[in-house]
């Protein structure tokens, strides 16, 4: 059986493929939505934590061998960095108007690239699975890399326990009532700011850790979160901000769609997602699982 | 008592920015002819003068409707091609394609501007990003056209004919003020957009979008058409540059150009008439001197920028004026 | 529409006008007719649904049930900006105006709206028809003197009384006014009272107040809301007798 002269076997794996890929930008786009949702705030800097996600990384498996560390460290790392960036840097910025956090994320990007230039050089740096993540395996419809496998498999974790944190526990609920009304929050004698530092701190850690996982496919370069800010950008129009439900649906539908059109118009490929977020801002410009309104 | 003597001075200066942002045009235009034989080398002048028009045109959403937009490098990328691609492929006369290159911006603000408008606040900037980013892909693919990775080449307008007068465009001198005459036509132009009834719109938005609403404007279509002024003045932006650099690198439509429009306009102060060149010179300037003592001169702008974004929003011009002001 | 409006005296009907927000019912089936020449007042406790009516009638947002017309159009759900250009203003709740323009620039955008939106090209210092409109509402509130102040650096009362100069710029044959003495010193409130009744002289006008004791003396028609729903509607005289009414305001001042 064949569409378009390609087998159904081949699209099954390319599916596959594509969810691999989508795990990466779910997770990123979980990340921004959680910020925007929570602080109002477009973190343009969102790209450059992912790249220091790898970076650190790096850092972390450079000096254990370890790589299953990477994956407790790597978050923990960027989202301290993201803590003190919030604290010391956005903070301030609250009620003069909604793009000041926003500018100030985009020239911290500037700064982030730099910075790790200075440290790591500009020459890209290999990260690769550690052997047992290595290989393929026959998933019925065909070989599929394991690692990639791995990815979508550590998307579904780490996102079911954000659910998890967010639906059941009580800070969850703080976060999300926190989100709804600051006022109430405050009322119930919680500190509102520090709630905000660590939403940002989850989200540029939810970056830190996609960059960490996608960096055995890629070279390690400073310049590696410049196309993916976009992705993540995309994702997060078509699904909807302040929705995970949305960040999910959006960044593998976004993956799949990538790589199918990789398969049949590759020439198309990087365009691919704009045409889908295109669609959507025509017919439904809150998002797929946006609520209307919620911008003002 | 010197006290006093240094009030008097402050006074007279204020008094002459005051005149000066009065007459903004024609000072703005006297500075610019002064400029090359103030600036270290000719080519900084051209850059100054290109990318300050850039970032006024991108001014005119940001600083004086509010509208915060990462998708203007798709116009000054546009610009600059349509222009490129009609010297160099289709052998189109400079003067005719100029305006192409403006034209052809502002055809495609329409369309991002179509799709962009109706989002709200901080979703603009995501959307507007993705848009150009877009634009710039299909740049990137349509290799046949534009050179792809490798960019236009061969857009070389050496010599011009004006009324007679013979210019060669080889002689940087005599290329900056050929530029110059548009870029003082666009001036001309933007400043009379400003001080229409439209100009006051647009600041009535920036101060209270709903306000403006009630009182019976339509508020997007007035976004729409001034998100379409600005592309066409970033478009004109670009087509010089095409013909300034004599080739159109691909990096013009990437949105770390837009991101140059907006630090550019942030630094010299954004809602003003001549801030956007201040800023540009100044960022120009910094990349150029910074570049000569250390290779991470970004992680200085970025670190300048974030500065101003915390403590001088208004930029270096702004700061003056609003100090002048009082 | 009201069963015994006769057409060109019902200046705005809403018909089983309801509003639901999120899952919160903020309105429930009010019907009201606003008549020509009327000074109508919508009172009613906190959280009664008055700002969310009026919100709907000065098309804010549509309302999620029920239809409203304007001289006997419908105009539900039409946008924002067309209200004014049908002759319905609204001043607001909360101060809404500009703030890093004067107080001239305010009301001279305001009056520009009508005419001219989308000229680029002539400078605006020649249109001086809107100016010197401008001037004129602005000595009709009193804020005269203050014409070049920056309106955030207006006092409250000033600022209100600006946000009305804005909603007179459209020339509106229907005014609302949205609790137009909200945090006024009891001088700056008679100021206010006096101010409205004289702009009630010639034109339709509605206020939405929760102190009744206010509007009781100058309204000609009173509408009382409450959880949303259409309490009473009628003289003021009428009013004061209803026994649900005073059942309602019963422990409350105003």
């Amino acid at each position: 059986m064949a569409v378009f002269d390609i087998p159904l076997q081949l699209w099954a794996l390319q599916i596959f493929t594509g969810l691999a890929l989508g795990s990466v930008l779910v997770l990123l786009a979980v990340g921004l939505s959680l910020i925007f949702g929570m602080l109002a705030v477009v973190n343009f800097a969102h790209g450059a934590f992912y790249m220091v996600g790898a970076y650190a990384g790096v850092f972390v498996f450079g000096l254990t061998g370890n790589f299953w560390l990477g994956l407790v460290a790597v978050p923990l790392i960027v989202g301290t960095i993201g803590l003190a960036v919030e604290r010391v840097l956005i903070r301030p910025l609250y009620g003069r108007g909604i793009d000041y956090p926003l500018l100030l994320t985009f020239g911290l990007s500037y700064v982030f690239i730099d910075a790790i230039k200075m440290i790591f050089g500009k020459v890209g740096l290999p990260l690769s699975a550690p052997a047992v993540l290595q290989g393929a395996v026959n998933i019925g419809i065909g070989y599929f890399p394991l690692y990639r496998l791995f990815l979508i498999g550590a998307m579904v974790v780490i996102v079911s326990g954000l659910w998890l944190f967010l639906e059941k526990t009580s800070y969850g609920l703080v976060i999300r009532a926190g989100a709804r009304d600051s006022e109430i929050v405050r009322v119930l004698g919680i500190d509102i700011s520090r709630v905000w530092m660590v939403v940002f701190g989850i989200g540029t850690g939810a970056a830190g850790i996609a960059g960490y996982l996608s960096a055995p496919m890629q070279s390690v370069i400073p310049e590696m979160g410049i196309p993916v800010l976009v992705q993540a950008f995309v994702v997060t129009v078509v699904g909807g901000m302040c929705s995970l439900a949305g960040a999910v649906v959006a960044g593998l539908l976004v993956g799949v769609v990538t790589s199918i059109t990789v398969m049949i118009a590759p020439q198309l490929a990087d365009a691919a997602m704009f045409g889908l977020m295109a669609v959507v801002l025509l017919l439904r410009p809150q998002g797929l699982f946006g609520r209307r309104g919620l911008m003002d | 008592m010197r006290d006093t003597g240094i009030r008097i001075f402050g006074k007279r200066l204020a008094n002459k920015i005051r005149g000066v942002a009065r007459h903004r045009v024609a000072a703005a235009i006297a500075t610019l002819v002064l400029l090359p034989w103030v600036a270290p080398y000719e080519a900084l002048s051209v850059n100054i003068l290109l990318f300050g028009l850039y970032a006024v045109g991108f001014n005119l959403v940001f600083g004086y409707t509010g509208m915060l937009s990462f998708g203007h490098a798709a116009f000054f990328g546009v610009g600059a091609y349509a222009c490129g691609i009609a010297i160099a492929t289709f052998n189109i006369n400079w003067l005719l394609a100029i305006p192409l290159g403006t034209i052809v911006a502002g055809f495609v603000a329409m369309i991002i501007g179509a799709l962009a408008i109706r989002t709200r606040g901080i979703y603009f900037a995501m959307v507007t990003l993705a848009l150009a980013q877009c634009v710039y892909y299909i740049l990137y693919q349509w290799s046949g056209l534009t050179g792809g990775e490798d960019g236009l080449r061969g857009v070389s307008v050496q010599a011009v004919n004006i009324l007679g007068l013979e210019l060669n465009l080889l002689n940087p001198m005599t290329k900056y003020y050929v530029m110059l005459v548009f870029v003082a036509l666009a001036l001309w132009i933007f400043s009379r957009i400003l001080e229409s009834p439209f100009g006051a719109v647009l600041e009535a938005i920036r101060e209270n979008e709903n306000r403006a609403r009630a009182c019976g404007y339509d508020t997007l279509r007035t976004k729409w058409l001034a998100f379409v002024l600005s592309g066409m003045f970033c478009g004109l932006a670009g087509a010089l540059y095409a013909i300034h650099l004599s080739i159109v690198p691909i990096e013009t439509a990437h949105y770390t150009m837009s991101g140059q429009a907006v630090m550019m306009s942030l630094l010299g102060g954004m809602g003003t008439f001549f801030g956007p060149f201040i800023g540009a010179a100044t960022f120009l300037l910094l990349e150029d001197v910074l570049t000569l003592w250390t290779e991470y001169w970004q992680f200085f702008v970025g670190a300048l920028f974030v500065f101003f974004v915390l403590f001088f929003p208004r930029g270096i011009w702004g700061s003056l004026l609003h100090w002048v002001g009082r | 529409m009201s069963g015994d409006a006769i057409l060109g005296e019902t200046v705005l009907s809403a018909h089983g006008v309801g509003m639901k927000f999120d899952g919160f019912r903020a309105l429930a089936n009010v019907t009201l007719d606003i008549r020509k020449g009327d000074l109508t007042a919508i009172i009613g406790p906190n959280g009664a649904g008055k700002s969310t009516f009026f919100n709907i009638m000065s098309g804010a947002f549509p309302p999620s049930e029920g239809r409203i017309a304007f001289e006997g159009c419908d105009i539900t759900g039409r946008r924002q900006h067309e209200f004014a250009r049908m002759g319905i203003a609204k001043s607001f709740q909360i101060t809404n105006v500009f703030p890093q323009l004067t107080a001239a620039e305010n009301v001279r955008i305001a009056v520009q709206a009508m005419k001219i939106r989308y000229d680029i090209w002539t400078p605006r210092r020649r249109l001086t028809e809107f100016a010197a409109k401008a001037a004129e509402l602005l000595n009709l509130v009193g804020l005269h003197r203050h014409r070049e102040r920056h309106a955030e650096n207006l006092a409250h009362g000033e600022q209100r009384a600006l946000e009305i100069a804005m909603a007179l710029a459209s020339d509106p044959r229907l005014l609302l006014l949205d609790e137009p003495t909200a945090g006024m010193s009891p001088e700056e409130t008679m100021t206010m009272m006096g101010l409205i009744t004289k702009l009630a002289e010639n034109r339709t006008v509605a206020l939405v107040e929760h102190k009744m004791k206010l509007v009781m003396g100058i309204s000609d028609r009173i509408i009382v809301l409450h959880h949303g729903e259409l309490l009473a509607d009628g003289a003021p005289d009428d009013i004061r007798a209803n026994d649900e009414v005073r059942r309602v305001y019963l422990g409350q001042r105003g």
